[in-house]
């Protein structure tokens, strides 16, 4: 086989050393060395959003990265979100979404919760245009977004 | 796909001609070009690999069939290319005119494409083989020059194909393009 | 039935922590031990003769295990099954052709699979795949429908001697005693386009043979696990219940996860089996493109009889349906199309002709709507261009011609997809389209709002159409509810769900007939272990039938708890009732006993029980309607078009609609703002564009545009609800109905935006580069 390549990555803050292909994209990687199967690859070419993840802070497509590259770094999934694996606890913005009905499927909602975690973190009271604007960086097929856009709101209005 | 054009080369038509049948020349002049061979009179076969930036592309077959050639003026190539990411149909017509002391070439190919290429890269098709088809004929009209200078790049057997290697090429580059959008962007 | 209401509530789903969480289980979710992966080389061609393929390079690359061709398949090589037989109809030509697991002569569209690739992971198999040399032989494509049917035209399915798949003619009264008496004949060509599903998650099998138990399992992104479970075990020569189909979380299903028996559904099992390793395929989104169903192309020429004063003296119309490169469908389409073009008018006299074509393209089988936004657009644009004629307002037009609210049961006569005469069952249109009239300001926008806007120089303009949509067909479904001692209820049924909510509203149809907390209520779909009869979701019908199904099991165990409860409490079941998961006397609630106690008593395991005893507090009961239930709705929207650039904002937009009995108004109104966003889509963003050599020109989504949060409005909604007589729950599908009548309002509304223009739109989908052509041209001629 080709070339491995040592890494060493942080992830909903505990660290894993592993040894990967170049060529590894990083939702390969963390769906299937790492198992954390909630991040979802619905296009692979950085288009749909599903496969978001925060990579030190920021929403990043992990199907436009190379595991290779977070080499050091630290990232959160939707694994990552709720306070605690163990309990039923959800995040807030989670349970804004269950709340509202916003998602159906559920396949593209990783990725709306991780980029809407990033964006209320910098924004926390954004209008309605800003909200569109920022999850208009994803697909989902299923709700016509207006109860994602209603879900952002209400765990805006908490966190307020 | 239609290509089409003009591109002036500052030498007469024979030399032109002359330059057309030599299919190293036409290595040279075209990037990725790894082989170009005649296997028949007027039948020509050829691989070629495109590299962009880090990405490499898998080899293409090419085979070009020349019909309809009046010396030094037109010829008509057929050609059929494949490769792992698509494959290219289609003919091209080169015609060359005298033209103010020198040669215009008119070059119209129609091409059809297929395969993952023509699935995601519609987008860069356009540009990208405009700009290969200029740059290949920059390169063919710099060996023009040389020629005149006395300077040769050497080798014997003669191949016209000139539209046919542009569009093969420009079809790589338009996947490899597309490739790095997809892994890198 | 109880005390508490669980019908009509907003109740947040029992399936979303697990979603949110990413603990939601999907197909490529699965991870077993020894587990190959498997990618497949394609045909690059749309159609070309098969001459050779050299697989001996593949099979040399370190890391792949196995490389098969059709050849390699043996007698396991068979076209798939005919999945829906066309309906009775007197006359009917149909040529079925349906696809096969691997080319074995040629490939009959772009994308079709040549050979399938086991490998250690997927990068090494799709390594491999470069490997293979396929040597092929193009032919000219068949790709425009009228072409098709010409004499040279190439032929796709040599054993046809055509590329006529199907022609159907189906008649209501007498169309030209209509045409002769009519006032007026509008007379049109309208033309629908392709689209795709768009699931976010692209198709996957996980197939896993056990050796030892003799039992294969397979994970699949189906909306129909069971005739897939039935149809491998016919295939593999196992028993059904050596075959477990799970259809565990699907993310998203839109029609084209049907029960399609595609390629690597039917070919992972096999090479599973012959491996003895678990294999997983997943699809990724180029080849959803090629590899996955499709829908929508027809071209319709049209005509509408009316009399002067705008009522509809009948409607003729002869169309093309574009099947792709096979059938395995039947006609559920176009008959949907002809059926639904009715809408909710009285139709005295129809003639409806349709040719199916066989084309170079990938095939097509129902997507969300599956034919009816046909209909509807052909009916609704002919009656906008007859108005106009007659000088008739468009909503009075349509006031003039819906069906009362007596004409109940309404027999169009024609045969519906199900085999059934079209009946529709029940409706209340009037009161629908009036209060879309209120809710959008018709008469205010018409009278002072789009005048003065105009005179400021804007384009605004407004569509509102009426639609009926056939939901709820059988054959059947099942469940099986039961009781268990901890008092928790599970209920099992058969069909797949794909973000429908069915864990949620499947529990509220239990809870209504027993009065159990829904989150003590434990809902599986889509497992063939945990219900093995059954057909799948899909035409709208989750809720009607396998909802039903639920009901009707509930009530049975509701028997059997009274009957039990009775005996312990020494009470008549008559005075007994269901609360919180308990029996209580009605006079006298401190005398109770919880369900989980009752479970424990129906299963005894000493002593002797009478003669005929069944244990468990558990039913299982079936339903399968007569036909389907009749659904109905108006869409109403008001757009302003950029005159310069041709982009259109939907300023808002409006839906009345009416789906019977209305169990969970969330769930409801979350599918109608989907489907809207869906039918957006079709009408202004999404279009599968081939060139005249059948290659996809678009195939990802940076050139083939699903809307986002910026495209799809809010939808405002109102719930009209007209119970269906033909189910005991009353209900009606809603899956697919807010993507149907979409792309005819967006029509009207960009027309009436664009009035100064004076065009007319007899296609969908548009886009600001069509618009802006079609702009353009009307300013030409004029």
């Amino acid at each position: 086989m080709s070339q491995q390549i040592p890494i060493s990555v942080n992830v909903n803050g505990t660290l894993y050393e592993r040894a990967v292909e170049p060529r590894l994209l990083l939702s390969d990687f963390l769906r299937h060395e790492l198992e954390l199967t909630g991040t979802h690859v619905g296009c692979e070419h950085g288009v749909c959003g599903a496969c978001t993840v925060l990579l030190d802070g920021d929403a990043v497509r992990s199907c436009l990265l190379f595991a290779v590259q977070v080499d050091g770094h630290g990232l959160v999934t939707v694994e990552g979100l709720a306070p605690d694996a163990s309990s039923d606890r959800l995040h807030p913005l989670q349970e804004a979404f269950r709340e509202a009905h916003g998602l159906q499927c559920g396949f593209c909602t990783p990725g709306f919760l991780m980029t809407l975690v990033a964006f209320l973190e910098e924004n926390p009271h954004p209008s309605e245009r800003e909200i569109r604007e920022v999850i208009s960086g994803h697909l989902c097929r299923c709700t016509g977004y207006q109860s994602i856009v209603e879900a952002t709101k209400i765990a805006a209005r908490r966190s307020a | 796909m239609i290509i089409e054009g003009t591109f002036p080369f500052a030498a007469p038509r024979e030399v032109v001609w002359e330059l057309l049948q030599d299919p190293a020349v036409l290595a040279q002049a075209i990037p990725g070009a790894k082989r170009l061979d005649r296997v028949e009179d007027d039948r020509f076969e050829g691989e070629m690999h495109v590299s962009v930036g880090p990405v490499s592309a898998a080899a293409f077959s090419v085979t070009v069939t020349i019909s309809d050639k009046v010396s030094p003026e037109r010829f008509t190539m057929t050609i059929e290319g494949k490769g792992p990411l698509g494959f290219t149909r289609g003919t091209a017509r080169v015609e060359l005119h005298d033209r103010d002391g020198g040669t215009l070439m008119k070059y119209r190919a129609d091409l059809k494409i297929g395969g993952k290429i023509a699935g995601v890269g519609q987008r860069m098709l356009d540009s990208v083989s405009r700009t290969m088809t200029r740059q290949g004929l920059e390169a063919l009209n710099r060996e023009v020059q040389n020629r005149l200078a006395g300077i040769s790049v050497g080798a014997t057997s003669r191949s016209p194909a000139v539209r046919w290697k542009l569009s093969m090429v420009l079809l790589l580059l338009a996947i490899v393009v597309l490739i790095l959008i997809l892994r890198l962007a | 039935m109880t005390s508490r209401r669980f019908f009509g509530e907003r109740f947040t789903r029992n399936e979303d922590a697990r979603l949110l969480r990413g603990l939601a289980l999907f197909v490529d979710d699965v991870h077993l031990d020894g587990m190959l992966h498997v990618a497949f080389l394609r045909s690059d061609y749309a159609h070309a003769r098969l001459i050779s393929v050299d697989t001996a390079a593949a099979r040399a690359r370190p890391g792949v295990v196995a490389v098969y061709t059709a050849d390699d398949l043996g007698a396991y090589w068979q076209p798939g099954p005919l999945l829906v037989a066309p309906p009775p109809i007197d006359g009917l030509v149909f040529n079925a052709a349906t696809q096969v697991p691997l080319i074995k002569d040629k490939a009959r569209h772009a994308g079709e699979p040549i050979a399938m690739v086991v490998a250690e992971s997927r990068y090494v198999a799709e390594d491999a795949l470069v490997d293979i040399v396929v040597d092929m032989d193009p032919l000219d494509a068949v790709v425009d429908l009228e072409a098709a049917l010409e004499p040279d035209a190439p032929v796709i399915h040599e054993q046809h001697g055509t590329n006529l798949a199907s022609h159907v003619v189906q008649q209501k009264g007498d169309y030209q005693r209509a045409h002769r008496e009519a006032a007026l004949i509008v007379k049109r060509r309208f033309h629908y386009d392709r689209g795709v599903a768009g699931a976010l998650e692209n198709r996957g099998v996980v197939a896993q043979w056990d050796a030892r138990c003799e039992e294969l399992t397979v994970w699949d992104t189906t909306q129909a696990p069971i005739p897939i479970r039935s149809g491998l075990a016919r295939m593999l020569g196992l028993l059904e219940s050596q075959v477990r189909v799970i259809a565990p979380f699907v993310g998203g299903g839109f029609g084209s996860k049907i029960m399609m028996f595609y390629p690597e559904e039917v070919l992972l099992p096999w090479a599973a089996m012959r491996l003895n390793r678990p294999l997983k395929w997943i699809e990724d989104r180029q080849e959803n493109f090629y590899a996955t169903t499709q829908e929508r192309l027809q071209i319709h020429d049209a005509e509408l009889a009316l009399s002067e004063d705008g009522h509809i003296l009948g409607v003729h119309d002869v169309f093309l349906h574009d099947t792709g490169a096979y059938n395995p469908y039947g006609l559920t389409i176009p008959i949907n199309s002809q059926c639904t073009l009715l809408g909710p008018y009285d139709v005295p006299n129809y003639y409806t002709e349709f040719r199916v074509i066989f084309t170079n393209k990938t095939t097509v089988t129902p997507v969300r709507g599956a034919g009816r936004q046909h209909g509807v657009f052909v009916m609704e644009r002919l009656l906008d261009f007859a108005a106009k004629e007659l000088g008739i307002d468009r909503v009075e037009i349509r006031k003039r011609n819906l069906l009362s609210s007596d004409d109940f049961p309404h027999n169009h006569v024609i045969l519906f997809q199900d085999s059934a005469p079209l009946v529709y069952d029940s409706g209340n249109y009037l009161p629908a389209l009036e209060k879309a009239v209120d809710l959008i300001g018709y008469d205010e926008f018409v009278r002072e709002e789009q005048p003065r806007l105009r005179a400021a120089g804007r384009h605004v303009g407004l569509g509102i159409v009426s639609y009926i949509e056939g939901t709820g067909i059988g054959p059947y479904e099942g469940a099986r509810v039961t009781v268990e001692p901890s008092g928790q209820v599970r209920v099992a049924t058969g069909v797949g769900t794909q973000g429908q909510g069915h864990y949620t509203v499947f529990a509220q149809v239990v809870a209504e007939v027993l009065d159990v907390d829904l989150d003590r209520i434990h809902v599986t779909t889509g497992d063939t272990r945990e219900f093995h009869w059954g057909t799948g979701t899909f035409a709208s019908r989750g809720v009607v039938v396998a909802g039903s199904a639920c009901h009707e099991a509930a009530v049975a165990v509701r028997k059997k708890i009274l009957g039990l409860a009775s005996d312990a409490l020494g009470v008549a079941e008559n005075d007994l009732e269901l609360e919180g998961g308990r029996v209580r006397v009605k006079d006298a609630p401190e005398r109770a006993v919880d369900l989980g106690e009752l479970a424990v008593r129906a299963n005894p395991l000493r002593g002797a029980v009478t003669p005929g005893t069944e244990p468990g507090l558990e039913a299982t009961a079936y339903f399968g309607p007569d036909r389907g239930s009749t659904a109905s709705g108006v869409h109403a929207m008001i757009v302003e078009v950029d005159r310069e650039t041709a982009m259109v904002e939907i300023k808002r937009y409006v839906v009345v609609h009416d789906s019977g009995r209305v169990i969970n108004p969330m769930l409801v109104e979350g599918q109608i703002q989907g489907g809207v966003a869906h039918g957006i889509g079709n009408a202004f963003y999404e279009q599968l564009v081939y060139d005249d050599t059948g290659q996809l020109l678009n195939a990802s989504f940076m050139d083939y545009l699903l809307p986002t949060a910026t495209d799809v409005p809010r939808v405002e909604m109102a719930h009209i609800e007209t119970p269906s007589p033909l189910n005991p729950l009353g209900v009606k599908g809603v899956g697919e109905a807010g993507a149907i009548p979409t792309g005819a309002a967006f029509a009207q509304a960009v027309e009436d935006a664009l009035a100064e223009d004076d065009l007319e739109i007899r296609e969908i989908p548009l886009s600001p580069n069509r618009l802006f052509e079609m702009i353009r041209d009307a300013r030409a001629t004029r």
